[in-house]
């Protein structure tokens, strides 16, 4: 019985959101206004429980690692973000996160960068190499905007936008799909696990 | 002290970072395991940014009683019980906390995304239209596959379709990517080296 | 006003009606249809299967065990849920060690959700000793953790969802670090295994699957390429792909026909699973959601078209006018 009314209360909410399609009504702004509600009322209880507790108040008051009150107390200042006389102190806990960037650096150029380039040296063996090879190339001197795109560089970067072209056309291709995934996902839950037509 | 101090400490942090990467000696190790124990200690204060800046906006919305303000009460109760659940009856299984997330966030969260479906159907009937020789190549790439990806469109036109497509997929729609996969990639490294040399400061925000 | 400039014309709130109906009709009135299995998502099928135990291995002993990271909220549960439920079907079959982790807080209860609902069929799976839940670590710690793992991965995790430490459960036996734990999959609507691959494949070489929204399927064929992404399961065809590829193998009755063949696969039988009563419905909601899909797309090429013709018919016209 219980999850019968669960299943209703989530259609009901579900049907107020899809109730915008015809127009913007009083359902569709209660149920979006009690989303970001309840969206951010989530994060509060478990934020205490996964971080604060093993991370700050074990630490500090059961274990006695005493030096961590520092980092706790650059965390707090966070919340001057909103004061205008101490915004400066929130730049701390942003900057300390920032630190990571450096490692950042090569590991993106790694991954990224030389990899791709790696993978892109490969052997013409075949038309389907070269086809990628040359789409590569042009694409990347499309991308140089401090030479002007006239001429015989123009014609070559003409090839580049036929290519990029084709590439964006296999994206909305894959993005059509996605979206209606989404939705077959939600009408599934209705038909299936609320009026159990399907089963 | 109010720019310079944090600037130093992120500079001096990513450098040491670089060298993390590179150096495997136990003393990188020792760096790497100081940082992350502060890091976790002061990540749960950013938690409190979020939930106050909601709670500012729709307060100021409330009082001064701007269109539809009457819904902010709706958003400000919801998270305070969701909240509330949370610490009074646990996160578990079972309690009303879980039971909030389940049936009210989760297939809110869903249908919102699912309305995309909707949008991207009549934008294809309205907006899609092969007004150039680029655009067309673009309608005839997503056609097929569209028509590749489907049960019904092998069915139609054959296998021919799935190897179409993903010829589509492995050739022009590669070269395509990795051209630009590179340039974000270049975009990505040349940024961080901004940041870590402290020539990006938008991080700072505005102000003194 | 002709026909096509009042097609032109035409509210869009009927162009809704019209993706509602194509939508729901095939969902209520099933039908089979055959699913073609595609490269990048056997080659991830063959992979988590080679971490089976072989037939005189006890699966708690076996060296090899497979990370499934969930990386995304609610909102794409629709196309990545049914793949999560097929890997985790294929490693409960097959007696693959499994282990589950979340970065992010809305992915928790999904995971939980996932695990319960595949465990419902396999009451001799155990938590500790075939799979572990390491639950929801923040994402803070996800960085440190995807290092960590590469030297110690009791260490890194430390306690997983239920308060346990790591390095006390049996599963953990033969498991160190990415050498045994060699494929991560991430499910994510939007990163696609970016920090795996940035982290854990070039410093570790673990080897890194992706689960991904049909939006970001494209954009990963160059890292398929390089071997960065080792397979792909592409939005709700990978997960039908998938589905399909643990009914025709893992979960096949015949304890002689649980190894990949292109032969086997080629058998019709395998494309009636829809209306097949003896397969529970949770195990085949991608192929049921591919029809749907086979429809949709039908409708969107069909409005493409009509949206064109009027377009250079209306054009036409103004150009005789003028």
């Amino acid at each position: 019985m219980f999850e019968i009314i669960s299943n209703w209360v989530a259609a009901f909410l579900t049907l107020c959101i899809f109730s915008f399609l015809y127009k913007d009504n009083p359902f569709y702004k209660f149920a979006e206004y009690l989303f970001v509600g309840v969206t951010a009322g989530y994060t509060i209880p478990l934020t205490w429980e996964q971080a604060f507790i093993p991370y700050v108040y074990r630490p500090l008051f059961l274990q006695h690692n005493f030096i961590l009150i520092i980092p706790a107390i650059i965390g707090i200042f966070y919340i001057f973000t909103f004061s205008r006389k101490l915004n400066w102190l929130s730049r701390y806990p942003i900057a300390f996160g920032m630190g990571t960037v450096g490692m950042g650096v090569p590991l993106s150029m790694h991954a990224s960068v030389l990899v791709q380039m790696h993978g892109a040296m490969i052997p013409i063996e075949n038309i389907n190499t070269l086809l990628v090879f040359i789409g590569t190339v042009t694409i990347l001197l499309y991308f140089y905007f401090s030479k002007a795109h006239t001429g015989t560089y123009g014609k070559v970067v003409k090839i580049g936008i036929w290519y990029m072209m084709i590439g964006f056309g296999a994206s909305f291709g894959y993005t059509v799909m996605a979206r209606i995934s989404l939705l077959i996902g939600r009408i599934q839950f209705l038909v299936a696990d609320v009026l159990h037509i399907i089963k | 002290m109010k720019r310079t101090l944090p600037l130093a400490i992120v500079i001096i942090l990513g450098f040491l970072f670089v060298g993390y990467v590179f150096v495997p000696h136990k003393i990188s190790q020792d760096f790497y395991d100081w940082y992350m124990e502060w890091m976790k200690a002061m990540s749960p204060f950013g938690v409190i940014l979020g939930i106050m800046s909601i709670t500012m906006t729709h307060t100021a919305r409330i009082q001064h009683k701007v269109p539809n303000w009457q819904y902010s009460f709706v958003t400000l109760i919801a998270m305070i019980f969701t909240a509330f659940a949370g610490f009074a009856w646990g996160t578990q299984e079972g309690t009303p906390y879980m039971w909030l997330f389940k049936n009210v966030q989760m297939p809110m969260g869903a249908t919102m995304f699912s309305l995309l479906a909707f949008y991207i159907a009549s934008a294809s009937y309205k907006a899609f239209r092969a007004r150039s020789a680029e655009a067309t190549v673009l309608l005839i790439a997503a056609i097929v596959v569209m028509l590749g990806q489907v049960p019904v469109g092998v069915s139609m036109f054959g296998e021919g379709i799935n190897d179409l497509t993903q010829w589509i997929l492995n050739v022009p729609n590669l070269a395509s990517k990795r051209g630009i996969a590179l340039g974000v990639g270049l975009g990505m490294v040349a940024t961080s080296l901004r940041i870590l040399l402290g020539i990006e400061r938008t991080y700072l925000g505005g102000g003194e | 006003m002709n026909i096509f400039e009042r097609l032109q014309k035409l509210d869009r709130r009927w162009i809704f009606l019209v993706v509602a109906i194509a939508i729901i009709l095939p969902l209520i009135f099933p039908f089979n249809s055959k699913t073609y299995t595609t490269e990048p998502t056997e080659k991830l099928y063959r992979l988590i299967d080679s971490y089976a135990p072989g037939p005189n291995e006890k699966p708690v002993e076996k060296d090899r065990a497979v990370l499934l990271c969930f990386t995304h909220d609610a909102s794409t549960m629709p196309e990545l849920f049914p793949m999560e439920i097929a890997i985790l079907r294929h490693c409960f079959e097959r007696k693959i060690k499994v282990f589950t982790i979340t970065f992010i807080a809305s992915a928790a209860p999904i995971m939980d959700y996932a695990i319960n609902t595949v465990k419902e069929e396999f009451p001799e799976v155990k938590s500790g000793e075939n799979y572990v839940n390491f639950g929801f670590k923040l994402g803070a710690l996800q960085l440190p953790i995807i290092l960590g793992m590469g030297e110690d991965i009791a260490e890194a995790v430390d306690i997983d969802a239920e308060g346990r430490k790591v390095s006390s459960l049996p599963i953990m036996k033969n498991i160190k670090n990415y050498n045994e734990m060699n494929l991560v999959m991430d499910f994510s609507g939007s990163s696609a295994g970016g920090a795996w691959i940035t982290y854990a494949r070039s410093k570790y070489g673990a080897n890194v699957g992706v689960g991904v929204t049909a939006v970001m399927a494209a954009d990963e064929y160059p890292y398929i390429q390089t071997g960065q992404i080792t397979g792909m399961l592409a939005g709700l065809k990978g997960a039908a792909e998938y589905e399909k590829l643990v009914d025709v193998f893992a979960a096949n009755p015949d304890p002689n026909k649980k190894e990949f063949s292109r032969e086997l696969l080629k058998d019709p039988k395998w494309d009636n699973a829809i209306t097949d009563k003896g397969i529970a419905y949770k195990f085949k909601q991608a192929r049921i959601g591919m029809n749907a899909q086979s429809v949709a797309h039908i409708m969107i090429i069909v409005f493409i078209l009509i949206g064109n013709i009027g377009y250079f018919i209306t054009k036409y016209k103004q150009k005789q006018q003028q």
